[in-house]
């Protein structure tokens, strides 16, 4: 069973000084009041005015008031409770606790050539249950595993996707939107009981266009959670330092709380920092910075203080490989994201930035999770585990704590136990075969592909209906347009396959 | 077999494997009022713990249940080979052991849980402690008539103490009456060959299966008897 979050019990890290923070809100609130942010919208633009703010048709520019963004502050609950397709899988946003969730790539790795490849259907769908059946994930989101697989028109990747991660992980999982797909999502997910989270991504700077303002109305109409996000690159689409790449990227990420609360007040938001450093050699963001950790942290302080969840832990390694540089890149944004007290973690799977998804990196990822998890959750401190007693029975040598019924009570709630990591001395490792975690990841990755089952399945009649909405959104992106005649040929071929929709 | 005694027995099992040492205990002094033969109930035991062994192997149990069920059996064993000792039944044994940390080490833990393990599988085990010298075990070695000398060191500067005490075997004429295993974080195959070692082994368990190897005892045929 999935792993319910980790609550916090220490105090979370603050970068910044109660001034500085106090500097950058006043900031914020300068240029969303001053420089305003651009909503390709009229529908948009009208409600902004209809709320006071100053509105400037020709460029589209709204100007908000600080009291209005305030207000809109204050509406959006800061914790609130989201249904997963297996109620026990729900989830409570918002506090101390922390989750942790898969991340996306846009193709699989060959794991002995590292070359990027397209996955087929099959493996999409096997790599859903990995994550269903790995304890730290409990959120299989948007493009996960990965943003398409072999054989379908792009345009039905995110329709498709959906559908995948419906039948094969019951925990809760997210919708992108692109090509109105939005108003299919929406369905699927209501046809099986679930809520989902979808993105408002500006487009920085200070600019949100009319397909993601539609999909966000759909979204909030929807009663459906929100996740306003910046996406920015400081240096490209941000200023290049960071504090004023926190201003202009807070501004963005305000803007879209705004919307949400004048559609529909009390709407369910999580502000996510997905902001990198430019790579000022490649023009790509700089996945696995050490500035992001900075930002994020600083982001997860700031967001707190206004009483929002945050998704401010986003784990890209750089690294092509499984590799160690994966591994540090990944555990330090982690590790500082969860002091940091951000409510949500992506971590699992995802190599080369959002590039490169292997459903083996996310068990070794999953470890990463399990011992942060274990540090958030702090120490203990009480008369059992103080263990005065105890101290006293076993005494001096030749006494020992192995044998005490108190180790045996202790150890396991106070030791977290790695599934991928190499524990083994030195002679039993060479005996078994010199495997090393991504060896020992292998073998899991495969144990749980071949043995866990998602629970419950879905249900006859949710079957049917998520096969009629998959079918409805291939049959409007066809009539569309968006369906080449070849891209249909070969996508007829694979849903024939008697295997379909597995693979 | 009454059913009271079928209870008694079943409560000796359950002990081994709840880890508890005061029913194992009660459990084996309730066998003997009882009349239940004693080498019946040690094989009880016996079955028990190798079943406990097993699942450590498998990675489904750890050491604290290893050494907590060798705990139970330890408490009821005494119990049941003074009962056998007064019918004059012979005492089950796999073999005397003599063991100790060397000289100039007081690490205990690991060598503790060889010891207890060695009891567990049915040696008699004689326990130096530790920074035991030379002289004390060999003198342990002749008292005792044992079959076996198992030393550890945790450090790379105290290994080589083990050397000291195979030499000091040899001086005194008993090298090949006894065979000689050592152990501890710094020891390799290559050290324990190089001082004239018969055997090493990197685990507690896997130093039970290398006593048993050495001596040239088999689980199995045992559990036949």
């Amino acid at each position: 069973m999935a792993v319910k979050g980790f609550v916090r019990n220490m105090k979370p890290l603050d970068v910044l000084t109660g001034e500085q923070l106090e500097e950058i809100h006043s900031a914020t609130l300068h240029v969303l009041r001053k420089t305003g942010v651009r909503f390709d919208s009229t529908r948009a633009l009208e409600l902004f005015e209809k709320n006071g703010c100053r509105v400037n048709h020709d460029t589209n520019r709204v100007r908000f008031p600080e009291g209005l963004v305030e207000e809109c502050l204050r509406k959006a609950p800061s914790r609130f409770h989201v249904r997963a397709r297996n109620p026990e899988n729900d989830m409570v946003w918002g506090g101390n606790t922390t989750y942790f969730q898969a991340l996306s790539g846009m193709r699989t790795v060959d794991l002995n050539t590292w070359e990027p490849r397209t996955p087929t259907r099959e493996e999409y769908y096997d790599a859903i249950t990995v994550l269903d059946g790995l304890e730290n994930v409990s959120i299989v989101p948007w493009y996960t595993p990965w943003f398409g697989f072999k054989h379908i028109p792009p345009v039905m990747a995110m329709p498709e996707g959906l559908a995948a991660r419906l039948r094969n992980t019951s925990k809760f999982t997210c919708a992108g939107y692109s090509m109105g797909c939005e108003l299919f999502n929406i369905q699927m997910a209501q046809a099986v009981g679930a809520e989902l989270r979808t993105m408002m991504a500006a487009s920085p700077p200070l600019t949100f266009y009319e397909e993601t303002i539609d999909a966000a109305f759909r979204i909030v109409e929807a009663g459906f959670v929100l996740l306003p996000t910046s996406g920015s690159v400081y240096g490209g689409t941000a200023p290049a330092t960071i504090a004023g790449s926190l201003v202009s990227g807070n501004a963005e990420i305000m803007a879209g709380l705004v919307f949400a609360q004048l559609v529909r007040p009390g709407t369910r938001v999580i502000a996510q920092d997905f902001s990198f450093p430019q790579n000022m050699r490649t023009g790509a963001p700089a996945f696995g910075s050490m500035e992001i950790s900075l930002h994020q942290a600083a982001f997860n302080q700031i967001w707190h203080g206004y009483g929002i969840p945050t998704d401010g832990g986003v784990c890209y390694p750089n690294s092509k490989k499984i590799d160690y540089q994966a591994g540090y890149e990944k555990a330090i944004i982690a590790t500082i994201g969860a002091l940091s007290g951000t409510n949500t973690i992506w971590i699992q799977g995802a190599l080369y930035g959002e590039l490169a998804f292997h459903p083996v990196q996310a068990v070794i990822d999953d470890d990463i999770a399990g011992m942060l998890g274990r540090f958030l959750q702090g120490i203990e401190v009480n008369d059992e585990t103080l263990a005065v007693g105890v101290i006293d029975e076993v005494g001096p040598i030749p006494g020992h704590y192995l044998n005490q019924p108190h180790t045996r009570k202790w150890w396991k709630k106070e030791q977290f136990i790695p599934r991928a990591s190499d524990r083994l001395t030195h002679p039993e490792w060479l005996k078994q075969g010199k495997k090393d975690c991504i060896a020992i990841a292998k073998e899991r990755c495969e144990q749980i592909r071949s043995c866990h089952r998602v629970s419950p399945p879905l249900t006859e009649s949710q079957e049917q209906d998520i096969e009629r909405i998959v079918k409805e959104a291939r049959n409007f992106y066809r009539k569309k347009g968006l369906i080449s005649d070849i891209e249909w040929e070969n996508y007829q071929k694979d849903i024939a396959s008697p295997n379909y929709p597995y693979g | 077999m009454t059913d009271e005694q079928k209870g008694i027995i079943e409560n000796l099992r359950k002990a081994i494997f709840e880890y508890n040492a005061k029913l194992a205990k009660e459990s084996a002094t309730q066998a003997i009022e009882k009349g239940i033969d004693p080498v019946e109930a040690m094989n009880v035991m016996t079955v028990a713990i190798r079943e406990i062994g097993d699942a450590f192997e498998k990675g489904e149990l750890w050491l604290p249940d290893l050494v907590g069920a060798s705990d139970a059996m330890q408490a009821a064993s005494p119990v049941l080979e003074e009962e056998m000792k007064r019918k004059g039944l012979q005492k089950e044994s796999l073999g005397t052991v003599v063991a100790g940390t060397v000289f100039g080490d007081i690490h205990s833990i690991g060598k503790t849980m060889v010891t207890t393990l060695l009891t567990a599988a049915g040696f008699h085990v004689e326990d130096l402690g530790v920074n035991v010298k030379a002289e004390a075990f060999i003198e342990a070695i002749q008292k005792h008539g044992a079959d076996l000398l198992a030393m550890s060191a945790l450090m790379t500067t105290t290994m080589a103490e083990q050397e000291k005490v195979i030499e000091a075997l040899k001086r005194e004429g008993i090298r090949e009456r006894v065979k000689v295993m050592v152990g501890g974080a710094a020891v390799t195959d290559e050290f324990a060959e190089d001082i004239g070692a018969d055997g090493f082994e990197p685990t507690a368990p896997g130093a039970v299966e290398l006593a048993k190897k050495l001596l040239g005892r088999n689980t199995e045929e045992r559990a036949k008897k």
